[in-house]
């Protein structure tokens, strides 16, 4: 069981502090924040979601840039405190419709009472924002969206968490429109995240994808709803194998997937047969399906890199990217990195002539060169050249020195892994019933790399 | 209500607490409310506005849930320290505790049970005892956890009102979230209970096993590891739980996952049937690669898991190599606990897939990291024979991009392979040989050196390449220097030639005359008497064959895995400590589970486990693996300790002989090992302090129906490095006899780092039984010397010297001082000496000295009024961070 539970803004200011048990002493949230600040020991940076001082564990997420910290005296199940502390981020932001120290400050009183009814004596009683409702009385109070910067997807990287992308939806669940009616509404995302490896020959030598099927809910009357997937979905690679031994399933155009997980309100009962599940969403944004695909699938970028040196203290990185999407299809926020030898002093690059909403930047600091693109239409290539200038002979072989070429990207209405929702049935009697159902598909990179 | 919350943090220019205190008594509903979180929001800043108690339980009988939730909070947060008015509240308690509604029922118990104040206490039983017979789930849920409250703060009165049978029908109750309740709040009322309380029987077992398919996640992980206690009585039973549980693994949420996970691992030990435990072994694979979708967070969770489950069960990640292969973009505390499960899953069917990835890791900008992947190729070739070459090409390519730390770190590794592969790859001396100016590092330094004075023979320049790093001797780390001296006695005794005989004399008069270092100056003397007496006899020493080393990634001692393995998805298992070791939570059970673990063998864990905790991350326990150890005293491994221990024998008086008379007298020794825990036998067991030595004072006795013999002792690394100087002397004992022994103690063999604290952890082995564990408790004052005693003027001087920021004090509320001379007396044979006192008011200071070992002094200052409770205790010392413990054993002290 957790001792206290607090949230740290990043100077590490108290935002939010409950101590359920008293058996930790006050200050540790000063000493949390100074021993996650100062993390040097085993030379690592960044301190490990999980520590101990003094004899009280402390856990810790990020969740929007803040701090969701719980701590204990036990042996208890770290994975059960972590997830507690995602959820926890997840139940304010249904209630509050956007996470920030702004809103947890203005709706502390209601924070308050959501940590009450989440947690008694450091239990978890539960983190369903459905059950909640009926035990909660204060009020949201809506901060103005409008101030925000724009929650992209592209941010969510920023947030350091899977589970909670941005679905651009900074609406409450809790609270009514303006106008005191609710839109009836209902928001089913498909986010795949992937991760490719290319060898130095453009070969796949890793590929996965991580994904989810995402629901937000502002139905009234929480009706029973049907989504059914790609007939032919096929579940758990035959052997067991990892590796590329899958070969047949990938030519015959089934989708299959490695492994799957759902949420606990969805009833599988005719999933097994004709792959459809049926659940009564519960309020909030809550993932119905967790997937993970290792099957061969067509990677949305090709990276050419080419290294020429020119003397010895000069040489030209020439960088390559191929979208091999259809043309209908635009990606967009797209960053290429590539660290470059450390001995690098001056990068001068050049575009191809005519292009508009490309930038490049070589970070001195980091010695990384930056090249962000606002869009990229299907099946275009574009090419950057950068001239490097060294302040050392180079040891004769940059390639080791400089690079891998990684990318971040989002392409909206794509995925790679062609897993689809077929249709999304809302059981309720009336003809006049028609609420929105919105379907989106979006692909984000993970981890997008190019060995050089 | 208009307006946002935060309008509550800003404050008025008028006096503050009296316009609350206004407000707070206004006839307006809404503005009482707003006043009420006015006072909370305060409360959240750390302002004390505890003197609006009355005025806030004023507010408390309102049929508006928000306020009364508000006044709650308030009254968890401030009847502590107002304990007198908390009374106030007691009856709107108890009548909400009978409302209509179960909300504001449930509301009422819950909060006074967070009410820890006694007189609150008594009014809650009655009101505990019907809602736990409630008929609303929500009501029972809170009660049932309201037990553990009470359990906590009394748990005598818990027992008497029959709690303890209420709680254990919940777990028959209909409602899954009151199961899941009460099995969290029995499970933790049995962990700090001695009686046996919440025992699992197939009953139990099977209700549980039913009330989980219906439970919230979260009662799903209470659930599954209170069961994870249960054992199995036979193969079948353990496939029925196994078949059970398994569903679990398909949860979305990886706490239920990483528990079911632990308990199909815990069943599988009893499963006979090979089939059933391969195909268990499959279905495991996918979820726990699942878990390496989650956040990074739980990734780190679930990677230190894996780490283990791999070690004990390899087969079921063997093919999944490529999952831990690492991103881009992970964390660093991510990546290095990836490339610690590869090591442990290369295997020569993907070594060069592994090699691939290593060889990129060993380019990236995170120098950590970096020099992690350069350890880990060195590990691999150790490990795989067949792939040690390939594994040494790709060192060799990484030297040559003259990356400096890349390069030492190659060296140091090739040093072990050198050690692991005698006579084989030596070709490549020269190339290593290139980088020699370039090392800065102690490690890769000795490592180099090390070499040289291996392969003296081969180098034609040996000498010279020594010789340049001579010239600094003086200014090099002790590492370096134990190297430099070994590497050179290697060189003349391969080479006797007047170059290297000109060194040896240099080095030995710089490692023994120059120095202050004991280690290197033993050392060299030894080398020196062995040269001067008996050249051959040194070669025979220095030059004899080394054994050989072997892979350490997997470097858990196999009794501590399997402790480490039953607690698989708890703290215990990232951190690769046994719970003990940092739960400081005082436990009165006893742990029965030892039964299960006979083979613990000769080791006890008295190197492995205390490394990783204080951290959280994890590096491999590298220092304490065989090649390192090895490799720094290269001279002669097997020999030397032998030789050490003679010179020991001459000059310390440390180790007091063996056969010192074991009678050990005055009061019964507290019981370290109760004879149910120990298979029949008991040890009781207490450090005590005698004549200038320190004696572990222990009394076996064989209550088990067979003879016992073979008795042998460690100790874990602790605050003092207090080990055993001597052998354990237990003659063999009969079933029904008993013995006493006194075992010498010696300090600063192996400390622990960290903190200080008081934890002694003892192992025990005879050859009949398997290895027992416990944990004693070092008592400070029998660590201070004789020599303690202090001039008056030295004392002032002292307490002058030291800055006010070493002076630390705490107050013994409990402890009296009846009788000046009693309690001085009582000091002084405890090491703690009297220096001065004087008269303050009513009370009696008294000034007293004592010194720990190694000579650091304390100065203390004793206040108190005689005859009445309440000690005040001050000290002044360089060693600050030791005030915990000399507090303690002062109130121990003056309690006796």
């Amino acid at each position: 069981m957790i001792s206290q539970f607090f949230v740290l803004s990043q100077r590490g200011d108290s935002i939010v502090f409950r101590d359920y048990r008293g058996d930790v002493p006050k200050g540790s949230a000063e000493i949390f924040f100074r021993k996650v600040k100062f993390w040097k020991e085993d030379g690592g940076e960044e301190a490990p979601p999980v520590f101990n001082v003094d004899g009280v564990n402390y856990f810790h997420v990020k969740v929007v840039g803040l701090l969701f910290v719980a701590t204990s005296r036990t042996n208890l199940s770290p994975s059960l405190v972590l997830e507690l502390l995602q959820r926890i981020a997840r139940v304010i932001k249904d209630y509050l419709g956007v996470l920030n120290e702004d809103s947890l400050r203005k709706n502390f009183v209601l924070v308050y009472e959501l940590l009450d009814e989440v947690v008694d004596f450091g239990y978890v009683q539960t983190t369903s924002t459905e059950i909640l409702k009926s035990y909660i009385f204060n009020e949201p109070i809506m901060i103005d969206a409008g101030r925000l910067p724009p929650l992209g997807p592209a941010a969510m990287f920023m947030q350091g968490s899977k589970r909670m992308p941005g679905t651009a939806i900074t609406k409450s669940v809790v609270a009514n429109e303006p106008g005191g009616r609710k839109r009836e509404e209902i928001f089913v995302d498909i986010i795949e995240k992937i991760s490719i490896t290319f060898s130095s020959s453009g070969y796949i030598l890793t590929s996965e994808i991580d994904g989810t099927i995402q629901m937000k809910s502002y139905l009234t009357g929480n009706p029973e709803i049907k989504l059914a997937l790609n007939e032919d979905l096929g579940i758990g690679r035959a052997g067991g194998r990892s590796g590329y031994d899958y070969g047949g399933s990938a030519g015959s155009g089934a989708v299959v997937l490695d492994d799957c997980n759902f949420h606990e309100s969805v009833q599988l009962d005719s999933f097994d047969v004709d792959r459809t599940l049926t659940l009564v969403p519960p309020d909030g944004e809550f993932p119905v399906m967790n997937y993970r695909i290792t099957q061969e699938f067509k990677p949305p970028f090709r990276i050419n890199t080419l290294i020429e040196e020119a003397g010895s203290l000069k040489a030209e990185v020439i960088l390559k990217i191929r979208a091999e999407f259809p043309s209908d299809i635009t990606a967009n926020t797209i960053l290429v990195q590539m660290p470059l030898p450390t001995y690098t002093s001056r990068v001068s690059f050049e575009l191809e002539p005519g292009t508009v909403g490309q930038t490049t930047d070589f970070k001195e600091s980091n010695k990384r060169l930056e090249w962000s693109l606002k869009k990229v239409v299907g099946g275009s290539d574009h090419t950057l050249r950068a001239k490097l200038t060294f302040s050392q002979e180079s040891h004769g072989n940059i390639t080791k020195e400089a690079g891998p070429v990684s990318m971040t990207f989002t392409i909206p209405m794509y995925n790679p892994s062609r897993l689809q929702v077929k249709y999304l049935q809302i059981a309720k009697k009336s003809k006049t019933y028609n609420p929105y159902r919105w379907v989106r598909y979006v692909t984000q990179a993970n981890s997008y790399v190019a060995r050089i | 209500m208009s307006g946002h919350d935060s309008k509550y943090f800003s404050t008025t220019k008028k006096g503050e607490i009296p316009e609350l205190k206004e407000e707070l008594n206004s006839q307006y509903k809404d503005k009482r409310k707003d006043a009420v979180k006015k006072v909370i929001a305060a409360m959240t800043v750390g302002k004390d506005v505890s003197s609006l108690f009355t005025d806030v339980v004023n507010c408390m009988q309102t049929e508006n849930l928000e306020l009364k939730k508000l006044v709650y909070l308030y009254l968890i947060n401030y009847a502590k320290s107002q304990p007198d008015l908390a009374i106030l509240a007691v009856n709107t308690f108890v009548k909400d505790s009978q409302d209509p509604n179960p909300l504001i029922r449930a509301l009422a118990v819950r909060t006074m049970g967070c009410i820890r104040v006694d007189k609150i206490t008594e009014y809650l039983c009655d009101p505990l005892q019907r809602c736990l017979k409630d008929d609303d789930p929500y009501v029972r849920k809170t009660a049932a956890i309201c037990v553990a409250k009470l359990y906590d703060i009394n748990a005598e009165l818990v027992e008497d009102r029959g709690f303890l049978d209420a709680l254990k029908d919940l777990i028959s109750d209909n409602n899954p979230m009151v199961v899941a309740n009460a099995v969290a709040a029995l499970a933790e009322i049995q962990e700090s209970s001695s009686k046996p309380i919440f025992e699992i029987t197939s009953h139990t077992l099977s209700k549980l096993l039913t009330a989980l398919n219906e439970c919230t996640e979260w009662g799903q992980v209470f659930i599954l590891d209170a069961l994870s206690k249960y054992k199995a009585a036979d193969a079948r039973e353990a496939e029925n739980i196994v078949e059970r549980v398994t569903p679990r693994l398909q949860h979305a949420n990886c706490a239920v996952v990483l528990s079911a996970v632990k308990m199909i691992l815990q069943q599988m030990e009893l499963i006979t049937s090979t089939d059933v435990v391969r195909n268990l072994c499959k279905k495991m694979a996918p979820p726990l690669v699942t878990l390496l979708s989650a956040e990074p967070e739980i990734q780190y969770v679930a990677l230190r898991n894996i780490n283990l489950i791999v070690q004990k069960r390899p087969t079921i990640l063997a093919h999944e190599i490529k999952v831990f292969f690492c991103k881009y973009n992970d964390p660093i505390y991510v990546k290095m606990e990836k490339l610690e499960i590869m090591i442990k899953l290369a295997s020569d069917r993907n070594i060069d897939q592994v090699l691939l990835e290593f060889k990129e890791y060993a380019t990236e900008v995170d120098v950590d990291f970096v020099r992690k992947a350069v350890r880990a190729i060195g590990r691999c070739a150790i490990k795989l024979e067949r792939a040690a070459e390939r594994c040494i090409s790709v060192l060799l390519e990484l030297i040559k991009i003259k990356v400096n730390y890349v390069v030492q770190e190659a060296i140091i590794v090739i040093k072990d392979i050198f050690r692991r592969y005698p006579n084989t790859y030596e070709s490549i001396i020269a190339t290593l040989c290139e980088s020699l100016d370039t090392l800065d590092e102690p490690e890769a330094k000795a490592s180099m050196i090390w070499i040289i004075g291996e392969y003296a023979e081969r180098i034609d320049n040996a000498d010279e390449l020594l010789e340049s790093f001579l010239e600094s001797f003086p200014e090099e780390p002790p590492q370096v220097q134990l190297q430099l001296l070994t590497a050179t006695v290697k060189l003349f005794l391969k080479k006797p030639t007047e170059g290297p005989q000109q060194m040896i004399q240099v080095v030995l008069n710089n490692a023994t005359v120059e120095t202050d270092n004991p280690d290197l100056r033993d050392r060299a003397y030894i080398y020196w008497r062995l040269l001067s007496t008996d050249p051959e006899a040194a070669k025979d020493v220095v030059l004899a064959e080394k054994p050989v080393i072997s892979d350490d990634s997997n470097q858990l001692d196999p009794s501590l895995l399997d402790e480490l393995l039953s607690n698989i998805a708890t703290l215990s298992s990232v951190y690769h400590k046994p719970p003990e070791a940092f739960v400081t939570r005082v436990k009165t059970t006893q742990k029965t589970e030892e039964e299960e673990y006979p083979d613990a063998g000769e080791q006890s864990y008295s190197d492995s486990p205390a490394r990783v905790a204080e951290s959280g991350a994890s590096p491999p326990a590298s220092t304490a693996n065989p090649q390192h150890s090895a490799a720094r005293q290269p001279a002669a491994p097997a020999a030397l300790p032998d030789l050490l221990d003679l010179g020991m024998d001459n000059s310390s008086s440390a180790i007091v002989p063996v056969d010192q008379p074991a009678t050990p007298a005055g009061p019964p020794l507290p019981i370290v090992l109760p004879a149910s825990s120990g298979q029949g036998l008991q040890i009781s067991a207490q450090l005590i302090r005698r004549d200038g030595q320190i004696f572990y004072s222990m009394m076996f006795e064989n209550n088990s129906q067979v003879p016992l013999d073979g008795f042998m002792i460690q100790f874990n690394k602790n605050t003092f490095g207090l080990a055993a100087g001597g052998q354990l002397q237990v003659p063999q004992l009969l079933p029904g006899t008993s013995a006493s022994t006194l075992l010498p103690m010696v300090l600063f063999q192996n400390i622990s780092p960290g903190p200080a604290n008081t934890l002694l952890q003892v192992a025990i082995k005879n050859n009949q039984q398997p290895v027992w564990y416990f944990n004693d408790k070092i008592y400070f004052h029998v660590l201070f010397t004789e020599d303690g005693t202090m001039e008056r003027s030295t004392f002032l001087e002292t307490w002058k010297s030291l800055p006010d920021s070493n002076e630390v004090s705490r107050d013994f509320p409990a402890s009296v001082i009846n009788n000046v001379q009693t309690t001085l007396d009582r000091l002084a044979a405890s090491n703690m000496f009297f220096i001065a006192k004087r008269k303050h008011a009513n009370q009696e200071v008294l000034y007293l000295s004592a010194k720990s070992p190694r000579g650091i002094p304390f100065l203390i200052e004793l206040t108190a009024v005689i005859g009445t409770p309440g000690v005040k205790c001050a000290i002044k010392t360089p060693s600050p961070e030791m005030a915990p413990l000399f507090f303690e054993a002062v109130e121990t002290l003056l309690k006796s």
